[in-house]
């Protein structure tokens, strides 16, 4: 018997069965009710699909990626089909899938819910916000499908602006239409965190959720106009001739290099904080205790957000930067890991004497930590000076990034889709096959991507499709495991899909845990909550409590 | 309402919105997500301004020889017009919140009207450049070819200027459909929110332009 | 083994051959590096299945707690490891400091990138295109610059890379020790055929070396073919001895402060020689009036950087 079956049968769980009015989902069923709705739970639904597709879209490129490098001379595909494959698996799975995908599901769904809210500040806005997003995404994954682009997902010019022969315009136009999606999110989440609060829902009551979103948004307004720009001046250099950055026309390309990190550093926080938030709900409520510190993790994220704006330089170690800024770089990114230590540290601390259940939310939380203290901490080596200058731009950064963006964020955003799942559709998923797909998606990413980071250290540069025959061996082992990976990802899209029509019922609160969300019913009333809740207890605030000592 | 000074005041109120829970709360977010909006939308300028310093720092002699060929009397007349209009978009605001929707109407048309004189004296000025062969970007020859650097300066005013204008005209044309929608009956009693928020757009506009002015025209001239 | 030379059979490689002092320093450092680290997880590690298991759901095991928070306990683990990991910090900054100051005796070669090959000249004029020869016991310093996009010379048998810019020179440096045939990348993405923009360093015995640079022969060297520019582009005639143009003499021009027009000086360099060839426009030096030509688009790099060769050579022909 799984433990979620004893929460389905738990007498304690309230039932409302009388008088009890449509849920979101069923309060309208049109097609119009979907496309016009400004329903924040709806619209999380919408962004959910759009980014689930682009996530294949994605994985699709990747696993074209790692069927070519099986073998070393390059056979499979032209040098150009290579290049335009992982600028457009980097593309799509960096500005829309990673980005959005946390903040804009869950972020959007979750946020009134957990602090009371009937909806977000700006409902409109909100749906606003879905359209730009489809419209600059849809037009650039076109681009990159049909035509191809071929600039890496960095776009790093001369080359961008003046030698590519590719459709670069179009695609850098859809990232800049993405990025104003990103800020309308952003500015609605600042919004709706300090005006919508219920009664008695005080910033130290908020979830550990609410507060990374928190963070992240203030990243989305003051980095995302940045990249904006930067962007921007890549399309007129192009475009008119501006000369910016190629030094033909009296421009300096490490200038480009200089703005494009300064978002895309603070960026990779936008990939990771939200994820830290769903892990700590997940670890709180798999423990059935308070979060360690809570304090202390609110701050460190509030922490993290700030310091990202001052470590972009670690991405440009070798390309001229001066000594003494390198340095400082250096060592602002290794300041960068204290406030990410708190957390894991606080998180082993929750769970030691919790009374823990290994649900597969709990196993997709467990992997996570373990995945992304091995990918922070190869960031550390990254970071250190003398290391970065062997192993920039090779497979060891690739095995850097991706344990830290899927064996952590991607986690994540699975163990809280099966968290909320309930939430969201009412439904159970099926336990078992949960966490068989956890364990198949565990071991598949370590034998993917372990393998690149011995790779990275004998020196294999990346985006190389041709590559010196001593590395085939770790590069076979390497797609085997993605082959792994994709039936581990097949198997939660099928079960969930499958779960919607024939899942078993969700009770309101099938985990027994704490949190506003839990208190309404599964799915919840299109206004979220049949009264206004009013907050007068902590957060997580879990049987297992300390005693009071001091 | 017939009065033809619009002296009878009308009431001024707000519509609840269904997310929110008092009137005050409405007021208080619609305030503070323009204010967020404004600071990405300085942050979006702020690193044109820097581009412009950096080029002043790096290049002083050509940045200056390039200053010397901007119209620093359009740009100043201009200067003075956005000002003004920022006087009659205040003077739509406080008419607003009293409630004389004549009046304010005026005010915004008044508005509205400085900063299409604004396009229009901009769009002048980029004419003269056009004729003066100010424009290296075009497939035409540059007045100053010789001084490559200059061209670098050159291209970062049209950016700038040109993304200004773009938040003008944008500006304009909501400010037209917020008068048109300020003309019909009871906007006051429902929306009379709105102008105070797109005071703030219309202020910002102002702003920017008034950092533009001496980073670009003025310094070291 | 070292390097590519046997392209039959390739066992399970697991560490990089190292070919000089420096790189073995870079892989202790990782080795210890990757100790601490683990140190610091696989107690975590531990730690989370542990808790997992004995705090199981329906165990009966003692739970009481004395604090949700413990402020001591917290910022000790958040110090600890901040300063352990420090220890890493100051010593990949001491071996980075190191690896961007090459010792004066130094021998420089040219380098340029260009889509997509690599062209490197030896000071006595010996090219070689995608290979490189380097004697071992000697500090060598490869002096670069990109003709098109920005493209990264990656040496991992020495530990090192450096990106080429375009309109810039960038310099590595390094000193074999081992004689071999090494791999060679071009590491920054620069269009269709980045991943095959590499070739081989071939680090050879000095007598090897000498030996190397006479069959490889060359009629000239790089001073000698910049000399011949330097009157070809007409530089002579402003900047020559007989010329009536006022105009600085180049003479010693390298390391030397120049009092600029618009107040302050500047000491001169490789990369402001090459760009007031270029644009003499840009730092208009005091007491001068500004007459020389631009040669942007006129001298490609090769000629650059025989033009510059010449240059430096002047130091010690004039007084
Ligand atoms: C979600 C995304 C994400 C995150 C969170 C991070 C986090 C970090 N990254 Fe990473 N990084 C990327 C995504 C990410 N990175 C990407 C995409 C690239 C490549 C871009 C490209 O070129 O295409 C990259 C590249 C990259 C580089 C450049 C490599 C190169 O190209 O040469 C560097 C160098 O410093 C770096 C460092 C770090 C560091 C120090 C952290 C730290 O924040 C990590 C902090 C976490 C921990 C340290 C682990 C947990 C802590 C403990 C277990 C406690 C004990 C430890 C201590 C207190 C020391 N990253
Ligand atoms: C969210 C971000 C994200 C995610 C989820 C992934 C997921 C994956 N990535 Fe990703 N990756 C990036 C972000 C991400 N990546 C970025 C930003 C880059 C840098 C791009 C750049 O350089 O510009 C990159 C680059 C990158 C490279 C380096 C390419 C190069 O430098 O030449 C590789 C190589 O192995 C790779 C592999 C994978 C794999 C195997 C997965 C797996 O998780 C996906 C697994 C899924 C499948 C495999 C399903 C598809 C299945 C099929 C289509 C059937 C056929 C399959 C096989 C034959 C195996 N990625
Ligand atoms: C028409 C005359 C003329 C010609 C031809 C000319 N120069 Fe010059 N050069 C000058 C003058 C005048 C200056 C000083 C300009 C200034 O104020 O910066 C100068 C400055 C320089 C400087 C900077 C010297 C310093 O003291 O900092 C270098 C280097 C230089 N020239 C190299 C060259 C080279 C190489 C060529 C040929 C390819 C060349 N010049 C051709 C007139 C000339
Ligand atoms: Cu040259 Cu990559
Ligand atoms: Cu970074």
């Amino acid at each position: 018997m799984s433990p979620s079956d004893a929460v389905l049968r738990d007498p304690g769980t309230p039932r409302i069965t009388i008088d009890r009015p449509a849920d979101y989902l069923h309060a309208e069923h049109t097609l119009r009710s979907w496309f016009f709705t400004t329903d924040h739970k709806r619209i999380a639904l919408l962004y959910l699909a759009s980014i689930t597709g682009f996530f294949v879209l994605g994985a699709v490129a990747a696993g074209l990626i790692r069927l070519s490098l099986l073998v070393p001379n390059g056979q499979i595909f032209t040098n150009d089909t290579y290049n335009k494959l992982f600028t457009m698996h980097g593309v799509i799975m960096i500005w829309f899938f990673l980005i959005p995908s946390i903040p804009a599901t869950f972020g959007n769904f979750l946020i009134p819910l957990m602090i009371g809210a009937k909806d977000l500040a700006f409902p409109k806005l909100n749906l606003l916000s879905w359209y730009i997003f489809m419209g600059g995404s849809l037009f650039a994954v076109v681009v990159l499908i049909v035509g191809g682009v071929d600039t890496g997902w960095t776009f790093y010019a001369p080359f961008s602006t003046t030698y590519s022969n590719t459709y670069v315009i179009p695609a850098l136009l859809g990232v800049i239409v993405v990025g104003f999606s990103s800020i309308l999110t952003g500015l609605n989440f600042v919004v709706t965190i300090h005006k919508m609060r219920c009664p008695g829902m005080t910033w130290f009551r908020m979830p550990i959720f609410v507060w990374t979103h928190y963070a992240v948004s203030l990243i989305f307004l003051l980095g995302t106009p940045v990249i904006t720009m930067a962007l921007i001046l890549l399309v007129m250099e192009r475009a008119f001739h501006i000369g910016v950055f190629d030094p033909r026309l009296g421009g300096d390309p490490v200038l480009f290099e200089h703005l494009f990190w300064f978002y895309s550093h603070p960026a990779v926080y936008i990939m990771v904080l939200p994820g830290m938030g769903v892990i700590t709900e997940l670890v709180a409520a798999f423990s059935q205790k308070r979060v360690f510190g809570y304090k202390f993790v609110a701050y460190a994220s509030i922490g993290l957000a700030s310091i990202t704006f001052l470590v972009w330089g670690h991405h440009m170690f070798v390309n001229g930067q001066s000594q003494l800024a390198s340095t400082v770089f250096s060592f602002l990114s290794f300041a960068v890991a204290v406030p990410s230590a708190v957390k894991v540290y606080n998180w082993t601390a929750t769970i030691h004497k919790g009374a823990i259940r290994l649900d597969t939310p709990m196993l997709y939380a467990m992997g996570y930590i373990g995945l992304f203290v091995l990918g922070g901490l190869t960031g550390l080596f990254l970071a250190t000076l003398a290391v970065d200058a062997h192993l920039h731009d090779t497979y060891f950064v690739v095995a850097h990034f991706h344990y830290i963006m899927v064996g952590g964020t991607m986690l994540a955003f699975l163990g809280g889709l099966h968290y909320w799942w309930p939430k969201f559709t009412g439904r159970m998923y099926p336990e078992a096959w949960g966490r068989v797909g956890a364990f198949l998606i565990f071991i598949g990413f370590n034998v993917t991507f372990f393998p690149q980071f011995i790779l990275g250290y004998l020196g294999m540069p990346r985006r190389y499709h041709e590559y010196p025959p001593e590395f085939q061996l770790l590069n076979v082992l390497s797609s085997a495991g993605s082959t792994i990976l994709a039936v581990g990802y097949l198997f939660p899209m099928v079960y969930l899909i499958w779960s919607l029509w024939f899942g078993k019922r969700a009770p309101a609160n099938p985990w027994q845990a704490k949190g506003l969300e839990w208190t309404t019913t599964s799915p919840p009333p299109p206004h979220n909550f049949l009264r206004t809740p009013v907050v007068d207890y902590e957060p997580y605030d879990y049987a297992i409590k300390a005693r009071e000592v001091g | 309402m017939a009065d033809a000074a619009g002296s009878v005041a009308e009431p001024v109120g707000l519509e609840l919105a269904e997310q929110f829970s008092s009137k005050d709360q409405q007021r208080e977010a619609a305030t503070l997500g323009m204010w967020a909006w404004l600071l990405t939308e300085l942050l979006l300028f702020a690193g044109l301004f820097l581009c412009a310093l950096v080029l002043r720092i790096l290049y002083p002699a050509s940045v200056t020889l390039a200053t010397t060929h901007l119209k620093f009397w359009i740009g100043a007349t201009n200067t003075a017009v956005l000002i003004c209009s920022s006087f009659t978009m205040s003077g739509a605001i406080v008419t607003s919140r009293l409630g004389f929707r004549r009046l304010m109407l005026g005010c915004m048309l008044a508005t509205a009207g400085l900063g299409s004189i604004f396009l229009l004296l901009k769009g002048f000025e980029y004419y003269q450049d056009y004729n003066e062969h100010m424009m290296p970007f075009l497939n035409m020859p540059y007045l100053l070819e010789k001084d490559t650097s200059s061209r670098l300066f050159v291209d970062v005013y049209y950016v700038t200027t040109g993304l200004h204008g773009l938040h003008l005209i944008t500006g304009v044309s909501i400010l037209l459909w917020l008068t048109w929608q300020a003309s019909q009956p009871r906007f006051l009693e429902f929306h009379q929110n709105r102008i105070e928020v797109y005071g703030l757009y219309w202020h910002f506009i102002d702003l920017i332009w008034i950092i533009v002015f001496p980073v670009l025209y003025v310094l070291n001239r | 083994m070292t390097g590519p030379g046997n392209h039959t059979d390739y066992p399970l490689l697991l560490w990089p051959a190292a070919a000089s002092h420096a790189a073995t320093h870079v892989d202790y450092l990782i080795s210890a590096f990757t100790a601490v680290t683990l140190l610091l997880t696989v107690p975590i590690f531990i730690a989370i299945t542990y808790f997992a298991l004995v705090y199981r759901a329906g165990r009966k095991v003692e739970r009481g707690h004395t604090s949700d928070r413990n402020v001591k306990i917290e910022m000790s683990w958040m110090l600890i490891p901040f300063f352990l990991t420090l220890g890493f910090f100051a010593w990949g900054a001491q071996i980075f400091d190191t690896a961007k100051h090459p010792p004066g005796n130094a021998m420089t070669i040219q380098g340029i990138g260009r889509q997509w090959m690599w062209k490197f000249e030896h000071p006595g004029g010996q090219a070689e295109i995608n290979d490189l020869h380097v004697p071992t016991g000697q500090a060598i310093v490869i002096n670069m610059i990109s003709q098109d996009v920005i493209h990264s010379l990656y040496l991992p048998a020495f530990r090192v890379q450096m990106e080429t810019l375009p309109g810039r020179y960038t310099q590595v440096w390094f000193q074999a020790d081992r004689p071999g045939t090494y791999r060679m990348y071009c590491s920054e993405y620069c269009g269709t055929d980045h991943s095959v923009m590499n070739g081989q360093i071939y680090v050879m015995t000095p007598g090897d070396y000498e030996h190397w640079l006479n069959s490889a022969g060359s009629s000239i060297s790089l001073a000698g073919g910049g000399k011949r520019l330097f009157a070809s582009y007409g530089c002579t005639g402003c900047h020559g001895a007989a010329s009536t143009v006022r105009a600085p003499s180049l003479a010693g021009l390298f390391g030397r402060p120049v009092p600029l027009a618009s107040g302050g000086t500047l000491v001169t360099d490789k990369n402001y020689v090459r760009d007031k060839i270029l644009n003499p426009d840009h730092n208009l030096i005091a007491g001068y009036k500004q007459v020389m030509p631009s040669f942007n688009g006129v001298i490609p790099e090769d000629e650059m950087i025989q033009l510059m060769a010449y240059i430096e050579t002047m130091q010690e022909v004039q007084p």
